[in-house]
């Protein structure tokens, strides 16, 4: 019975501030406003709303307009205009050109161990600390753990040299001491790539995700767990009936935010971890249009390949949350 | 609405709109004044190895005394030049004078647009920009036009320094051929040069090399050596790459030993190149091999260290092959050139003035002013050295770094490792080893092997650069670390002709014909 329960109570909670004015809901729903009306009536909110409006007016949409380059054999000194239209041609070369294949599987690779490692990290440890008793420690632990999201990822690559290098790396003469063996050097060989990306991006930023979610677990009515324990539930019903509900909707609205950002693999951090031995395995997209875009200087192509790169991002967003209001959640829009 | 004054967000509202509008008022103004060009000023950008000269500091306002012009210049820091410089191109705010990479692909399809002036025998007008060195000239030039004044570099600078203790210790000759090299280095990993007891020395160090093939790394030079040619060479009456001779594999096995036995730094693929002194200096390694100027580097590092004890650095020039013939690894005589963009200089009578400027710049008076600083300030002169002065006085101290960091970035004649006066070093290990590298130049110039493509830019590798550029260094340091055969590496050779090489080489092959090596 009790099971049944629980998650009814959670949602009207939940969705309980939108309900908050009823009275002044229903009337304007009653008698629509011509748009004009309504415009005149709230000018001064629409007015506030300019700044913002303009704001990615300007640099959001207008900006677009240099994607046309992705079209063009552009030549700074030319031009927008000036440059000579060779339609799909860099887009053909990309999905023709030798490097494709090996950039989708390796943005698509480390994107699924992102998913599978990290995507849940700040979920577990989020329920871990909601667990503890002692305040103090919740406190201090959740501050201890979230400090790495402030360091730059050069400096979270340099202490990976520190830490993992052959020649004077401690954890990894540490590794060699116990295991024994030929000495690995983890920083620069291939197979260990993924696996120090991944580490690294669970140390900086498990702690920093946790706070969302610990947000959200504040939010929980206490009453809801006062009222399962009357009924008999224990620790662990507990956490499957109410906490687990309680973010669910905060699960999904992140991971479809995540889902757009699965072609981003995290420039900088790839970039400065890729060495001659392990390219084959790090080249992404986005240290690939760096690469042909900034140091190489073939703008279009590079423009090009981020635009796909955007395109795909769009796809992703739009169809996990189809996915997500499929299966029964709220979603993001 | 009722919380509120009607009036009082009125005037929040106009606030934030007025804010808005100054903001993309501001955005908008920045480029309004790059129509004019002010003709008494000259905007530059050239690479910083410091921390960037005040404008009004008391060099700046030397300099534009001597040229007569005010100068604006935008120091950029030398690790992202290159991306800079890019990013600067793309933009519509290009400098009068550039100090550019005139074979990088921005700046090709930049200047073959139009948008910097062709100077082919443009400058044979001016006294201190006519070409000192006709080969040099040739080498500078992009598919035989020239695009600016070359900033002369000593035509030769490789060598290899070798811990000079070490080599007393253990009773070992300064090497002559490769297997000298081999023996020192296999000494200085096992017999315990440093005295202390354990095995925890290497012979040579190499960095992870920011560059691509044929840019002076260590391994360039080694090939070279064994008889591969540098960059590009004649095979059959045909131009091929440099990787695609026998040579080059056997300098890469020969070096694949040394990896195996422990003769290089372990982390050799990682080394971050800026750090590339310090374990010759912690005596953990023994040998570098890069441009001679390292060794004087590490020679003051000692000092540092220890000012009574650091006569501990030698250096030695480039070493006999397998063969037993000497081949030498030469420079390119200049690093990078002074472009002048169209974009503020429209006619001829504009960039008659700038290059005039440009020829004041390059006369002896300005070559002391750039490379020197200003003499009986921060200098003397002495016989035909330049003795540092006052280096206490802090404004003195800003003088030589403005010099030092910066401003002979600017130089065009005398310029970074030959200075209009050679600088005295105040030690005489220091001095011995200058004196060094003027002998070793002149010897190691007999046997040196050019590149004979030097001039030339295949338009494939303008268009398709980004794909074969990596191909063959990352091949090479897979191989020497061991992660792939000998087999795995000529296959990566050619994948570089099949994913573009081919026509590299054709066009190469047909540029240097039709305009000469």
């Amino acid at each position: 019975m009790a099971t049944d329960l629980v998650p009814e109570v959670v949602q009207p909670a939940a969705d309980a501030p939108r309900q908050a004015p009823p009275g002044k809901k229903s009337r304007r729903a009653r008698r629509p406003v011509p748009l004009w009306r309504d415009l005149l009536r709230y000018r001064w909110l629409y007015l506030l709303l300019l700044p913002g409006l303009a704001y990615f007016l300007v640099f959001k949409y207008l900006p677009m307009y240099g994607l046309t380059i992705a079209f063009k054999d552009y030549v700074p000194f030319l031009g927008y205009s000036g440059s000579e239209w060779v339609g799909l041609k860099h887009f053909q070369e990309l999905f023709t050109g030798p490097d494709f294949g090996r950039l989708m599987f390796n943005t698509l690779l480390l994107a699924l161990l992102t998913i599978v490692f990290v995507f849940p990290a700040p979920i577990i440890v989020a329920l871990m600390l909601n667990e503890l008793r002692v305040n103090v420690l919740k406190r201090s632990v959740q501050s201890l753990i979230y400090i790495p999201h402030f360091l730059s990822w050069t400096i979270v690559a340099s202490l990976t040299y520190l830490l993992f290098s052959v020649d004077f790396g401690v954890i990894a003469n540490w590794i060699h001491g116990i295991v024994g063996g030929q000495k690995v050097d983890y920083v620069a060989q291939a197979d260990w790539f993924r696996p120090l990306i991944v580490l690294q991006l669970l140390w900086k930023q498990t702690g920093w995700g946790t706070i969302i979610y610990l947000a959200a677990l504040a939010g929980v009515d206490s009453q809801l767990y006062e009222a399962a324990r009357v009924d008999g539930a224990g620790r662990w019903r507990q956490f499957w009936h109410i906490t687990l509900p309680a973010i669910r909707p905060t699960i999904v609205v992140m991971a479809i935010l995540t889902s757009g950002h699965l072609m981003d693999s995290g420039f900088e951090q790839i970039w400065l971890m890729t060495t001659s031995l392990n390219r084959d395995v790090a080249d992404v997209f986005d240290t690939f249009v760096y690469y042909i875009g900034i140091t190489q200087g073939s703008f279009s192509y590079a423009t090009a390949v981020g635009l796909f790169k955007g395109v795909v991002g769009v796809v992703l967003i739009f169809g996990s949350n189809f996915l997500a209001k499929r299966l029964g959640q709220r979603g993001l829009f | 609405m009722t919380i509120f004054s009607r009036r009082r967000l009125a005037g929040a509202v106009a606030l934030a709109a007025s804010t808005a509008l100054l903001a993309s008022a501001c955005s908008g103004g920045g480029d309004s004044k790059g129509g004019e060009a002010a003709a008494n000023e000259l905007t530059v950008q050239a690479p910083l190895f410091g921390t960037a000269p005040d404008p009004n500091g008391e060099l700046q306002q030397a300099v534009e005394k001597l040229i007569g012009k005010k100068l604006k210049i935008t120091w950029v820091p030398n690790a992202e030049y290159g991306d800079k410089s890019n990013v600067t191109l793309a933009s519509d705010n290009i400098p009068d004078v550039m100090v550019v990479n005139e074979k990088g692909p921005s700046f090709v399809k930049a200047a073959e647009a139009g948008a910097f002036w062709d100077l082919t025998g443009k400058l044979d007008k001016y006294p201190n920009l006519k070409p000192a060195n006709e080969q040099t000239a040739k080498n500078t030039m992009t598919n035989g036009k020239t695009y600016g004044i070359y900033r002369v570099r000593p035509l030769l600078r490789s060598g290899i320094v070798i811990r000079k203790d070490w080599l007393a210790k253990l009773g070992l000759k300064e090497p002559q051929t490769v297997e000298d090299l081999y023996a020192i280095a296999k000494a200085f990993t096992e017999q315990d040069p440093d005295g202390n007891g354990k095995k925890d020395t290497y012979g040579l160090i190499i960095p992870k090399w920011p560059g691509n093939y044929a840019s002076a790394s260590p391994y360039d030079v080694i090939e070279t050596w064994f008889g591969a040619p540098n960059g590009w060479g004649e095979r059959d009456g045909k131009l091929v790459p440099g990787f695609d001779t026998p040579e080059f594999l056997e300098a890469n096995r020969w070096l694949k030993k040394w990896v195996t036995e422990g003769l290089v730094n372990p982390d050799f693929a990682t080394l971050d190149s800026g750090n590339w002194n310090d374990p010759f200096v912690q005596g953990k390694g023994g040998m570098i091999i890069d441009v001679n100027v390292r060794a004087t580097q590490l020679l003051d590092l000692f000092k540092e260290k220890n000012p009574k004890d650091f006569d501990k650095v030698t250096l030695v020039g480039n070493l006999k092959g397998p063969d037993g013939q000497k081949h030498s690894y030469p420079f390119t005589g200049y690093n990078m050139v002074m472009a002048i963009s169209k974009q503020h200089i429209r006619t001829d009578e504009q960039l008659d003035q700038v290059l005039q400027t440009l020829d004041k710049l390059a006369s002896k008076e300005g070559s002391i002013l750039l490379t020197n600083g200003i003499e009986g300030r921060n200098f003397k002169v002495e016989g035909k050295y330049a003795v540092p002065i006052n280096q206490d006085d802090p404004k003195v101290k800003a003088i030589q770094n403005d010099v030092d960091k910066a401003f002979i970035q600017l130089g065009t004649r005398a310029s970074v490792g030959m200075g209009a006066y050679p600088l005295l070093p105040n030690d005489a290990p220091s001095r011995a080893m200058r004196e060094k590298f003027d002998v070793l130049m002149n010897e190691d110039l007999k046997t040196a092997v050019f590149n004979p493509a030097l001039g030339v830019i295949a338009p494939t590798s303008i268009s398709k650069g980004q794909t074969l550029d990596t191909i063959i260094p990352d091949a090479r340091i897979k191989y020497l670390s061991g992660a792939i055969t000998e087999d795995q590496l000529k296959a990566a050779i050619k994948r570089w002709y099949d994913s573009g090489g081919t026509q590299i080489a054709q066009e190469t092959n047909d540029l240097v014909n039709k305009v000469g090596g």
